[in-house]
């Protein structure tokens, strides 16, 4: 399931406007061993420039938080799939509220999974091992309702 | 009283009205015909004495005349020669009035022409006869010739006069007869029209002497109703009025005053006058709802209703509710008659128990809020103090004083005991949330469900989780779920330390009134769902309380319990319109019974 070579770094882009789970984030990915580069932008506006900006290196998954100031998650989301450049980045859904509407619209948005923030560390780790672990770009054709939300 | 009767009567008395005007015009006219006949019939026998008693007067001049000659020719004394000549200007005189008396009968004229003739020749004879008297030498044979002719003149003119009194008699009694046949059936003409007249007012009479006992008795059907209607408005604080459309004439019952505040009749009901009372930022409603009312009128028209607010002649404010419709009578007569209703009470509750219900809608918005608040917000920093717990027990705790670690493991407790609050929380208000899809459901599917759910605790406690089979019911599944697992859980949490838990789930259908607890429920079959165990049990006299949300019999260190579990249990089962109990055998074990109404 490793889909990259083990030189390569994974591109991992973070958008999330909780310093805390900023930190959390960033601590779990240097404890899993698997070599991977880390960006964290704070809200949605940032995300968006992040991602239009000339030249950059686009992320092979991007986590992204629901609840954020100036844009929300959703709206990224919508943005992202209308364009065409991006609209082919994996995106894990990342966020403390697992209400049924949020998750249905994500869905239907074309999210590629839905992660409700664990509160114990451990469960952090092994959860977001596992989303950059399994090559979800290739997993969109197999995907339903069921395995969606990532529950560890 | 029927309407329509008392119509018909009053054409039948027009009717017979118009038959009595007519019958008593004829008679008038027969009777007045008849006296002018007798007038005309006295006249006529008058008119006949006249004309005889001119007649008599005529000869008797005449023979006045004669005895003037005759004393004359005896004694030559000029004195009686006086009597002749006046004799002869009274013939005259009562010749011209002859003249005039027969001017209607041709052949009376006739007669007295000839009588004129006659008269003059007489009267020649007179004067010849004088002649011959004085004549000297007297010759005797001549004056008795003379006096003879006379004499034979004289009696031509008696024969004259005795025909023309004929004459007259036969036109008298010709008159008389042709009068007579004229009115001989007058009586019996008037004496049918007399009995006809007598059946017409007998008939009258009856007729309207029966109408009269209709529309008393109407009368008094009438009074009793009026007085009880007064009554019933006075009860019922409302009050009636009709405005004839054509002549602009308002009217009022008496509680009409009174609910305007004024004593019955004490003012000229006028519109005007009425939009004194109103409210001025009403007096619109009115009008229009006048306009309406009256406008395009259509017999299938629901009578138009409008709420006012008026100011009695006290200063208080009431509010009314008027009700109008037009109604037509027989005569296509047009009136809009109306019930005024003094509706304050009934408003102002309305309006607080809209204000409630307001209150009401606010405070569910405000609990869907809470939902998001405790969701979210509250889950939020709760789960970061938990990761940062766990990130400190990973790394720093063996580097930990032992108070530093007890007061460590007692935050970890805490926040998990929140955790759980929280989560409880969030179901119980989706327990209370009102959009809710019910469907068939196999009950024994759900209870295997619970089985898997709480598979870890029922294996950790070596427990026996059973049932006897369970009906399919038009339930909220997810919510019965919910029931279920909470039920089990709470037997598998407060099951004796030493014993192995035994929990059994029966079902049977029983009727309503068979148990007190379902005899103010509607529904009159249940099923019984009983949820049995060998556990702590519970002094019976909790077995409200611990429904009740937070309450808690154990202390929170014993039992992992947040008190939300069997409230969320209650929700649920009133949801579904059921009832749930539950029987504590301290020591022994518990019961807990969820009636389901069978529909």
């Amino acid at each position: 399931m490793q889909s990259t070579t083990q030189n390569e770094p994974i591109q991992i882009l973070l958008a999330d406007d909780d310093p805390d789970d900023r930190l959390f984030f960033k601590d779990a990915f240097e404890e899993i061993k698997i070599k991977t580069n880390v960006q964290t932008v704070n809200d949605g506006v940032q995300l968006m420039e992040y991602l239009t900006k000339e030249g950059v290196t686009l992320p092979q998954v991007l986590f992204l938080d629901l609840n954020m100031p100036r844009k929300t998650g959703m709206d990224c989301l919508k943005e992202i799939k209308r364009i065409d450049k991006l609209k082919d980045i994996a995106i894990a859904i990342y966020s403390t509220s697992s209400s049924e509407e949020d998750i249905e619209e994500t869905f239907v948005s074309g999210a590629n999974v839905y992660i409700k923030k664990p509160s114990d560390f451990n469960a952090l780790k092994k959860i977001l091992s596992e989303v950059v672990t399994t090559n979800l770009q290739y997993q969109t054709s197999g995907l339903n309702r069921d395995n969606f939300i990532l529950n560890l | 009283m029927n309407l329509k009767a008392v119509f018909t009567s009053s054409f039948f008395l027009k009717n017979i009205f118009a038959v009595s005007l007519v019958v008593l015009i004829f008679i008038s006219g027969v009777s007045y015909k008849h006296t002018i006949n007798l007038t005309d019939s006295a006249e006529l026998v008058k008119h006949s004495y006249e004309v005889r008693i001119e007649l008599e007067h005529l000869v008797s001049c005449v023979f006045n005349a004669e005895s003037g000659q005759r004393g004359y020719i005896v004694s030559h004394d000029t004195v009686y020669l006086h009597s002749l000549y006046k004799a002869r200007e009274k013939v005259d005189q009562s010749f011209n009035r002859l003249v005039v008396l027969t001017g209607d009968n041709l052949k009376q004229q006739s007669n007295l022409d000839s009588l004129h003739s006659l008269i003059d020749l007489r009267f020649k004879y007179f004067d010849h006869t004088f002649k011959k008297a004085n004549a000297r030498p007297f010759n005797e044979a001549a004056l008795r010739k003379s006096l003879l002719h006379g004499k034979k003149v004289m009696d031509l003119i008696n024969v004259q006069i005795n025909k023309m009194n004929i004459l007259e008699s036969v036109n008298l009694k010709e008159r008389q007869q042709k009068y007579e046949n004229e009115i001989s059936f007058t009586p019996i003409f008037t004496l049918i029209l007399f009995a006809f007249s007598l059946l017409v007012f007998i008939v009258s009479y009856f007729k309207i002497n029966e109408d009269l006992i209709k529309l008393k008795n109407a009368n008094e059907v009438l009074t009793i109703t009026t007085e009880s209607f007064k009554h019933a408005e006075a009860i019922g604080n409302f009050s009636s009025w009709q405005w004839d459309l054509e002549s602009s004439i308002l009217t009022y019952s008496d509680n009409q005053y009174r609910l305007l505040g004024c004593e019955p009749q004490s003012f000229k009901p006028s519109i005007k006058k009425f939009l004194e009372f109103v409210h001025p930022n009403d007096i619109h409603l009115i009008i229009e709802g006048n306009a309406e009312a009256t406008n395009e009128y259509d017999a299938n028209k629901k009578p138009s209703t409008s709420l006012f607010r008026v100011i009695r002649k006290d200063g208080e404010l009431r509010y009314f509710k008027s009700i109008a419709k037009v109604l037509t009578n027989s005569r296509g007569k047009k009136t809009l008659i109306g019930i005024n209703m003094d509706v304050t009470e009934q408003h102002l509750s309305n309006v607080s128990l809209e204000e409630r219900n307001r209150a009401l809608e606010q405070s569910n918005k405000e609990l869907a809020s809470f939902n998001h608040v405790a969701s979210h917000d509250l889950q939020e920093p709760l789960r970061k103090i938990q990761t940062f717990i766990s990130r400190i027990e990973d790394k720093e705790i063996s580097s930990m004083s032992s108070t530093a670690k007890e007061y460590f493991a007692r935050i970890h407790d805490a926040a998990s005991r929140m955790r759980r609050l929280i989560d409880d929380l969030l179901l119980f208000s989706s327990a209370t949330k009102t959009e809710k899809s019910f469907e068939k459901t196999d009950l024994n599917i759900l209870f295997e469900h619970s089985k898997q759910e709480l598979a870890q605790a029922i294996e950790d406690k070596n427990a026996i989780v059973e049932s006897t089979p369970l009906p399919t019911l038009n339930v909220i599944s997810f919510q019965i779920q919910q029931l279920f697992n909470n039920l089990i859980g709470n037997s598998l949490k407060y099951s004796k330390p030493n014993e192995a838990p035994m929990i059994q789930v029966t079902s049977e259908k029983v009727l309503a009134k068979d148990y007190p607890v379902l005899k103010t429920e509607p529904y009159k079959k249940y099923y019984k769902i009983s949820f049995i165990d060998n556990g702590l049990g519970f002094e019976q006299e909790y077995a409200e309380k611990i429904f009740i949300l937070f309450h808690r019999l154990h202390h929170v260190t014993e039992y992992k319990g947040t008190g939300i579990g069997l409230a969320i249990c209650k929700k649920i089962v009133e949801n579904h319109a059921g009832v749930i109990t539950a029987e504590g055998f301290p020591g022994v074990g518990s019961v807990f019974t969820v009636f389901l109404p069978e529909q």
